[in-house]
């Protein structure tokens, strides 16, 4: 069984049908990579299966249980937790305070969440921080705040919108290793990304979607070779070039 | 505790030197008129530490208290004009009575941001004092309308909650202060405060992390009408007479407002400060001109709302921690660094 299956989704907005009848599995254990040009519907799809909005017709199933329709919580309590995009921190909270939101997550006491809390700091090496109010911090500090408070949360599927948007190409280099090692402690990782290097690098398999429709999906090679993907998403020019 | 044992041992100090001085001071002050300053400058820091639970934790701005101080006052009152039974059963009756009037306000109200749910909580309380002004008699309770209720004098006792001398109110309302400003401390210390911290500050986020926010909103403002009513039973004894305008106007909701503002809402010790500094403001403009302006305490209010807004938007407390972290602590505590200082000075 996969642990998401997310089976003909459609998301409309009064006539603008933003996410048209995609579906798209992951299996535990995988990193996979969504990808797609602007206003292509990949926030409003991660909207759907996070819960910030209900789909308007299809079924996501996690873990067995249906999800789409769910509140936000009710979805992060069932262990699927999500970072935005535009970064969103506590922002007169220190970093420990906001890891701490997340950590309580798992539990009632205070040094509990504490510890866990640091011991998440730790992993992604931003423990020397923690007493720093978050909204002094750098964008990829911020950007690695938002993976720490999801990640205390400890999730069995992490949501990434965008992690490494607007980070400069050696803060991506940065950034592509601490993914792997979240997946390696065994979260499962679905990745909407704009950054084609982050992408391919990462994931195991690739959805791409162009105006709310799936286009292509597999192997990251096999997908950046298809000629509707490339002219979807990477340009009339582009293929030219090729040839 | 744990935590709180950990402070720096001169603020451990200065807290038992304190905490000794405020339970003293009835022996040295025998005013009643002065005594009976301190007890309101005690009352309202109750009041604004009770509304700090939703209006400082919540990241809402409620503007309606006065409608809960009015329950607990007319809730105990009719109980122990009507059956006779004491004030004591009376405060906590009127406690659970705010916290489900709270919690119907709450639902659909909490849900707003900004602006709106402070509009909302002003229709809410105006129209509990118009109802409570324009009724008399409810079933076998008399309110008597816009005239209020006295209470009737009976003898100087505990469950009477009725004493000859100023003392017992003072000690009393210092108790309460106390045990709502140890519950601030511990909620703030644990998973509810952390969760309204973060739903108060960024609710899309929170949820996300699994934070149902409505729902803990919700119980702040359960815990907050509770507490707040308690304090209206404590002055519905002090005073002995109230009317709707007197204890559910208004002017009430908005003094507490400013004083958390003013004071530093979210903090233990900004609603303290606050009423401290702008208790005696209102005393005074009302015993001097209080027959010519009535409410020049508010304007005055607003003024110093403006100026510590404009400097300190946080409230008073951040100045006033930083000057006694700076004046004090390092003072009192750390000869060492003086040295240090002194050495590395002769270094240059």
């Amino acid at each position: 069984m996969s642990l998401l299956e997310v089976k003909n989704v459609t998301k409309k907005f009064s006539g603008l049908i933003a996410v048209n009848d995609v579906s798209l599995t992951v299996e535990a254990g995988q990193i996979v990579g969504v990808i797609g040009p602007n206003g292509a519907g990949k926030t409003t799809l991660f909207n759907c299966i996070a819960g910030a909005l209900p789909p308007t017709s299809g079924s996501i199933i996690f873990n067995g249980k249906e999800i789409a329709g769910k509140k936000p919580y009710e979805i992060c309590q069932l262990g699927v937790t999500r970072t935005f995009q535009v970064v969103k921190p506590f922002g007169s909270k220190t970093v420990l305070y906001n890891t701490m939101v997340g950590a309580f997550a798992q539990t009632q006491h205070l040094h509990e969440a504490e510890e866990k809390a640091l011991e998440v700091l730790k992993f992604l090496d931003l423990d020397h921080k923690k007493d720093v109010v978050s909204k002094s911090l750098t964008l990829p500090e911020r950007k690695k705040l938002e993976l720490a408070r999801a990640l205390a949360t400890q999730p069995k599927l992490l949501l990434l919108d965008e992690v490494m948007a607007g980070l400069r190409p050696s803060e991506v280099t940065e950034m592509l290793p601490t993914i792997r090692k979240i997946n390696q402690t065994g979260v499962t990782i679905v990745i909407v990304e704009h950054i084609m290097q982050a992408i391919m690098n990462l994931s195991e398999k690739i959805y791409v979607i162009s105006f709310g429709k799936k286009i292509a999906e597999g192997d990251p090679h096999d997908v950046v070779a298809d000629e509707e993907v490339i002219k979807a998403y990477l340009g009339e020019e582009y293929v030219a070039t090729q040839h | 505790m744990k935590n709180y044992l950990n402070q720096n041992p001169v603020v451990l100090k200065l807290t038992i030197l304190l905490l000794a001085a405020l339970f003293l001071l009835p022996l040295v002050v025998t005013s009643p008129t002065l005594m009976q300053i301190f007890i309101l400058v005690i009352l309202y820091a109750y009041f604004t530490s009770t509304w700090n639970f939703v209006g400082g934790f919540a990241g809402v701005l409620p503007l309606g208290h006065s409608a809960f101080v009015g329950i607990g006052a007319y809730t105990s009152t009719v109980l122990l004009q009507t059956y006779g039974l004491s004030p004591w059963f009376g405060m906590i009756v009127g406690g659970l009575l705010a916290a489900i009037v709270g919690v119907i306000i709450g639902l659909p109200t909490l849900k707003l941001r900004g602006a709106y749910f402070a509009l909302a909580t002003i229709a809410v309380g105006e129209g509990i004092r118009v109802l409570f002004e324009n009724v008399k008699q409810v079933g076998p309770f008399k309110i008597n309308g816009p005239s209020g209720i006295s209470i009737t004098l009976t003898e100087n006792s505990f469950t009477a909650f009725q004493f000859d001398t100023k003392a017992p109110y003072y000690y009393i309302i210092l108790i309460m202060l106390l045990v709502v400003l140890l519950l601030t401390y511990y909620m703030m210390n644990s998973k509810i405060g952390y969760y309204l911290a973060a739903g108060g500050e960024e609710p899309e986020a929170a949820e996300a992390l699994g934070i149902k926010v409505s729902r803990y909103k919700v119980i702040a403002m359960a815990i907050s009408c509770f507490l707040t009513a308690l304090g209206g039973t404590f002055y519905a004894q002090l005073m002995l007479y109230f009317y709707p305008k007197s204890i559910l106007g208004l002017d009430l909701s908005y003094e507490i407002a400013f004083i958390a503002l003013i004071g530093g809402r979210g903090t233990i010790l900004g609603p303290v400060l606050g009423a401290l500094l702008l208790r005696p403001v209102s005393e005074l403009t009302r015993i001097y001109i209080g027959d010519m302006l009535p409410g020049l305490h508010l304007v005055i209010f607003g003024l110093i709302l403006i100026i510590v807004m404009r400097y300190y938007p946080k409230g008073l407390v951040v100045p006033v921690k930083a000057l006694f972290n700076r004046h004090i602590i390092d003072r009192f505590s750390k000869p060492k660094r003086i040295d240090e200082s002194t050495t590395t000075e002769k270094a240059d």
